[in-house]
């Protein structure tokens, strides 16, 4: 087989394993951030209790490994299955990777989107939500026509760079979850073609460039999204991949 | 510049004869009673006793390294170790990659465990959760023969394959009679031995290089000795006293 | 290690408490806490690589001719697109096979390579035998090149960051490029920089949890071994699955050295402040 058929044939290889990473981001990307806002909000929040809940959570999944974290969640999900899942009727659904590696990812995510989120949160011009304050517009009403647009264009960049970095944390679920069946994913099936023949290059580097070309397709699209957003704002910076700026 | 590649090379040398004194020998230490890392953080075991010995009959020193069982074939190809005692099976498809000594323990059938009084039909199981270390004899017959009508679930160790089947979350697992019977008895009461029994797997041999044919040869001479004079029957009642049918090698 | 308690303070303490301490100090657990070592060496040697790879590619970047700029941007950029754990698994297997190829073409007969036919390496003498200390190395280099990349886009922005001013009368003093470079330009980017580093630093730290990828028994593989249920007497304490409380200590540990690095960043940050004109700003 020669160099190009192999790698062709690694590439429709490693298709349907790629899959379960996309799902993975995927599914773990929209809760991540729903439950950032809020998380952010009460990181902000004048309420003490609330404010030191929000800190600590936020402490404890951006200060230890995220491998590690699946590795303890897995094992307190295991030992919660007799005495709660299993009377509940829930235990072929939270232990199954497809359900608890999107779920440990969200929580992790949602500690790190938080941070980002309450970062721009405290760079919300003070001027202008104190003029909607003077116009007698309500907390919600403050909320969605100020704080919200300045917070999601401020915090974008960064927040492009955490759903590029939770993708490539889709990488770890499978050395940590048991493997159910063939569902295995990028680096499990790599690994797993690498064990027969030994060809490193082959295998992994195939592995590394779904990697590298799904990451990019999360850039360009996330700058997509950054420059319609920006479209109204004067000499928004925009996020194209520019090659000619690599070279500068 | 010369004598600095000399210097290398008379190093390189020295560093590899030194090497080809001590035998490393690779176990995994997560399959009591064949192999365990004991109180102190030693391997232990019945493996352990067994290379121990061999080692002392070829008048070889030996070393053991402890290496998870997912890797333990390929790091034995890439020479972080140079013998595999680690209750590894003989069979055809591991023939392929390693070579095999005698077997040090006769083929030990494999049965299913499973809590008490759960009377699952195992003859031809359907609709199971059914857990199995990866990379074993076992998992390899269940992906053959019971893949189609039931969930498999394959784990890194087989106390893992354990601690689901205690929590819950798997119906039962395949796995050597000998582990399950020291698991059963451990369960006080709580788990029991089910089901048929399968005789997969040829014996419990000792791993090799397939280029290592002197080693093997030396490892081979130490076993058929320690059969004869019954030292391998002697090892084989310790460890595992409920194994019925013995002596095994004793003429 | 109970033994070294005296007589009179295990009589005090009860029976529980010292069988716990006893076991909680057994060779087993003893061997777990000393893999910590494991954990140090790669994140120090790991971090002092990354830095030094970090300050190579973005002085190149800065101000080097254009195929070199590319490779330093490439080399930077790749890091955004490929996971650590891919890196990490890459390339101690790259670099071993790479090893043993530069051997086997010369220490290779043919009657050995004519053994070995179809499996690597070519002859058994090229097969380069690994053990903890060369893949603890190997660990480290892939943490320093792959971290290397995150500090060198740090450092970049950094240099860029100084004011440009300040570089202009160096050389209007008449200090050669390279003066100006480590006595004006690298001394006055740390302030900009550091911010960033604490937080490459604090990935760098997280990223040492995956060393048992690598086949090295460190922190994280003895948590795995100790919690795991033990069924065989003959194998020790019989106990069920304690796997998540031993991992809860992993969590513990880590979140401890990431507070002790954030503590250590703050001096540092505040040393390396004196004197600057800028406003000391809360989060950078």
């Amino acid at each position: 087989m020669s160099v190009l058929e192999a790698i062709v044939h690694e590439i429709e290889l490693l298709a349907m394993p790629a899959l379960f990473n996309i799902y993975f981001a995927a599914a773990a990307i929209p809760i991540g951030f729903l439950f950032a806002i809020f998380l952010a909000l009460g990181k902000a929040s004048p309420n003490k209790l609330l404010s030191r809940l929000s800190r600590g959570y936020i402490y404890f999944f951006r200060g230890s490994p995220f491998f590690i974290q699946l590795f303890m969640f897995y094992a307190l999900a295991l030992s919660f299955n007799i005495s709660v899942w299993k009377p509940l009727g829930i235990d072929w659904l939270v232990l199954h990777p497809l359900f608890l590696g999107p779920a440990i990812l969200a929580l992790n995510t949602t500690a790190y989107t938080a941070e980002i989120f309450y970062g721009a949160l405290t760079t919300v011009p003070r001027g202008e939500v104190e003029g909607a304050r003077a116009y007698g517009m309500s907390w919600g009403q403050r909320f969605r026509r100020i704080v919200w647009p300045h917070l999601i264009r401020i915090a974008w960049p960064a927040y492009t760079n955490e759903v590029v970095f939770l993708f490539h944390a889709t990488a770890l679920v499978y050395f940590t979850l048991p493997v159910i069946g063939d569902q295995k994913d990028l680096m499990n099936k790599a690994g797993e073609l690498f064990e027969r023949d030994y060809k490193v290059f082959l295998h992994y580097s195939v592995a590394a460039l779904y990697f590298l070309c799904i990451s990019l397709a999360v850039f360009f699209v996330f700058g997509l999204i950054y420059r319609r957003m920006m479209r109204h704002m004067p000499g928004a910076v925009p996020m194209r991949f520019n090659f000619q700026r690599m070279l500068r | 510049m010369k004598q600095l590649i000399l210097a290398a090379a008379a190093l390189l040398a020295l560093t590899l004869s030194a090497e080809a004194q001590t035998v490393k020998l690779g176990s995994e230490g997560a399959y009591p009673p064949y192999n365990y890392v004991d109180e102190a953080g030693k391997l232990g075991g019945f493996d352990i006793d067994v290379g121990n010995e061999i080692c002392k009959r070829a008048s070889l020193t030996c070393e053991w390294v402890a290496n998870e069982w997912d890797t333990i074939i390929p790091n034995l190809i890439a020479g972080n170790y140079d013998a595999i005692l680690a209750g590894m099976s003989i069979t055809d498809e591991r023939k392929k990659t390693i070579a095999f000594t005698q077997d040090y323990f006769p083929p030990d059938p494999s049965t299913y465990i499973a809590p008490v009084g759960k009377n699952l039909s195992l003859d031809t199981p359907s609709g199971l959760r059914i857990g199995a270390q990866g990379g074993t004899i076992q998992a390899n017959w269940l992906e053959q023969n019971a893949k189609a009508n039931n969930t498999l679930l394959t784990y890194e160790t087989a106390d893992q394959a354990l601690a689901d089947l205690n929590a819950g979350n798997l119906d039962t697992i395949l796995a050597d009679k000998s582990y399950l019977d020291e698991a059963a008895t451990a369960s006080n009461g709580a788990l029991e031995l089910t089901g048929p029994e399968l005789a997969i797997g040829g014996g419990v041999g000792v791993g090799m290089r397939q280029t290592d044919t002197d080693l093997l040869k030396k490892f081979d001479d130490a076993l058929t000795a320690m059969k004869k004079d019954g030292t391998l029957d002697a090892l084989i009642t310790l460890y595992f006293p409920e194994r019925e049918g013995g002596p095994f090698y004793t003429e | 290690m109970l033994d070294l308690l005296p007589q009179w303070l295990r009589d005090g303490i009860g029976d529980d408490v010292a069988f716990w301490i006893g076991y909680f100090t057994n060779g087993k657990h003893l061997l777990w806490y000393a893999s910590v070592q494991y954990t140090v060496t790669a994140a120090l040697l790991g971090g002092l690589l990354a830095l030094t790879l970090g300050l190579t590619a973005a002085a190149i970047r800065n101000s080097a001719p254009a195929p070199f700029r590319l490779l330093a941007s490439v080399y930077i950029n790749i890091v955004r697109g490929v996971p650590d754990v891919l890196f990490f698994l890459f390339f101690p297997l790259v670099f071993e096979q790479l090893v043993e190829w530069i051997w086997s073409a010369q220490i290779c007969t043919p009657e050995t390579l004519a053994l070995n036919t179809g499996q690597w390496p070519p002859c058994d003498a090229a097969n380069w035998r690994l053990s903890t200390p060369e893949y603890l190395l190997m660990a480290s280099v892939s943490l320093g090149i792959v971290y290397g990349a995150f500090t060198a886009n740090v450092i970049y922005g950094a240099l860029r960051a100084v004011p440009y001013g300040q570089l202009e009368a160096a050389r209007a003093y008449g200090m050669s490029r390279f003066q100006v470079l480590s006595r004006i330009h690298i001394r006055q980017m740390w302030v900009y920089a550091l911010p960033g580093l604490s937080n490459v630093w604090l990935l760098l730290i997280k990223a040492t949890s995956l060393l048992s990828l690598l086949q090295i028994v460190d922190f994280v593989t003895w948590a795995q071994r100790l919690g795991s249920a033990n069924y065989s007497k003959i194998a020790g304490l019989v106990h069920p699955d304690w796997r998540w409380q031993y991992y809860l200590v992993l969590l513990a540990f880590y979140i401890l050295v990431t507070w002790l690095s954030e503590r250590v960043f703050g001096a540092l940050t505040r040393r390396v402040r004196r004197g600057m004109p800028i406003v000391a700003e809360e989060a950078m």
